[in-house]
């Protein structure tokens, strides 16, 4: 018998075993951000921080009517841009799951354009986003906006 | 290549000042189980590894932790962007400041700066995944431990995100050491190093 014929699967002295994540269907994205993963199946909760806690609001109460657009833009934006890295890792490990890589490819799509309009409409953050978002281009922008850990624009 | 995002991986907007909470929550930046030793680690283990997509996996998370990193030093930076010199001398946070002021430099909790000590590279994928396996699990008791002891809903919030991150991290790794096993033989799994017998 060549060593292939063996069940790649099955248990061994001396070595450990993790089962593969099966496809469980997704939170929405607010609530896979406010928890960290899209996977229900995977969200596994300390006591002291049980689920659903965060109380964060992801848009403020500013009277500034371009503040709270700017806030939701970038929200949606974070939201959009964390449930692809976490089906990257997921894709990563499942390459060939359908399911996920429509999502993948759905999401992608959104992240291109609320890039693109955010960099119009605002500032841009990612330098490719200077040229999809029909930016003026005799001004360089790149410098433009507050820096992200300054908690101004979430 | 990498190539900058202006934007946080998950918002960090901490309206009290908190040089007590800064000086814990930074040692997820500096300290022996922190973002930037996870990071470091995968990113410099994923050279060498036999399995391709296993490579691939330990660049997009080293890359998801550098982004953590980030998270981190936001929290620390805003805990203590408008500390007084009053604060200064009473909580707790005096010792740092002597040496470096407001600015963000990488340490644990109790001082120890940043070792590439605090890693493995070893160059064998199992010794190296288990390695992973185990510094999510390390992390998450940090941040476990972090939970505890912090109120402010404006940390624990991150914190908490950072947390959830961990455990589905450890599930990756467990999914790359399945990959791996099955390229080994099949009777014995230590039979070669896959990175050095080719």
């Amino acid at each position: 018998m060549s060593s292939k014929d063996l069940c790649c699967c099955a248990e061994q002295m001396a070595m450990a075993t993790v089962p593969r994540q099966e496809w469980c269907e997704p939170y929405d994205l607010c609530t896979a951000l406010k928890e960290g993963t899209i996977f229900p199946c995977l969200n596994l909760a300390f006591y002291k921080a049980p689920l659903g806690e965060s109380a964060q609001k992801p848009v403020s109460d500013s009277p500034d009517d371009g503040q709270r657009n700017r806030e939701t833009a970038m929200n949606r934006l974070m939201e959009v841009g964390f449930a692809i890295n976490d089906l990257t890792l997921y894709l990563d490990t499942h390459p060939s799951c359908p399911k996920g890589l429509s999502l993948f490819h759905r999401l992608s799509e959104e992240r291109l354009k609320l890039l693109a309009d955010f960099a119009g409409n605002f500032y841009p953050l990612t330098q490719l986003s200077m040229v999809t978002g029909n930016t003026d281009p005799n001004e360089y922008g790149w410098t433009e906006g507050p820096m992200p850990w300054e908690g101004a624009c979430i | 290549m990498f190539a900058y995002e202006k934007r946080l991986q998950y918002p960090v907007k901490i309206k009290n000042t908190n040089p007590d909470i800064a000086k814990l929550v930074i040692s997820q930046y500096g300290g022996p189980d922190g973002e930037m030793s996870a990071s470091m680690r995968y990113l410099s283990q994923r050279y060498t590894m036999p399995v391709k997509k296993v490579g691939g996996l330990l660049t997009d998370i080293g890359t998801e932790e550098l982004n953590h990193l980030e998270i981190i030093c936001a929290i620390v930076y805003q805990l203590t962007r408008d500390l007084t010199e009053e604060q200064v001398k009473t909580a707790g946070f005096d010792a740092y400041y002597i040496d470096h002021t407001k600015a963000l430099w990488p340490q644990a909790a109790a001082g120890v700066p940043f070792t590439a000590l605090e890693f493995q590279s070893k160059g064998d994928a199992l010794a190296d995944l288990f390695e992973d396996l185990a510094a999510e699990q390390k992390a998450r008791t940090v941040y476990d431990n972090l939970l505890r002891v912090i109120d402010d809903p404006d940390v624990r919030a991150p914190l908490k995100f950072l947390r959830a991150r961990e455990v589905v991290h450890f599930q990756r790794f467990g999914e790359a050491l399945e990959m791996t096993k099955e390229t080994l033989n099949q009777k014995n799994f230590y039979w070669t190093n896959p990175e050095f017998d080719r």
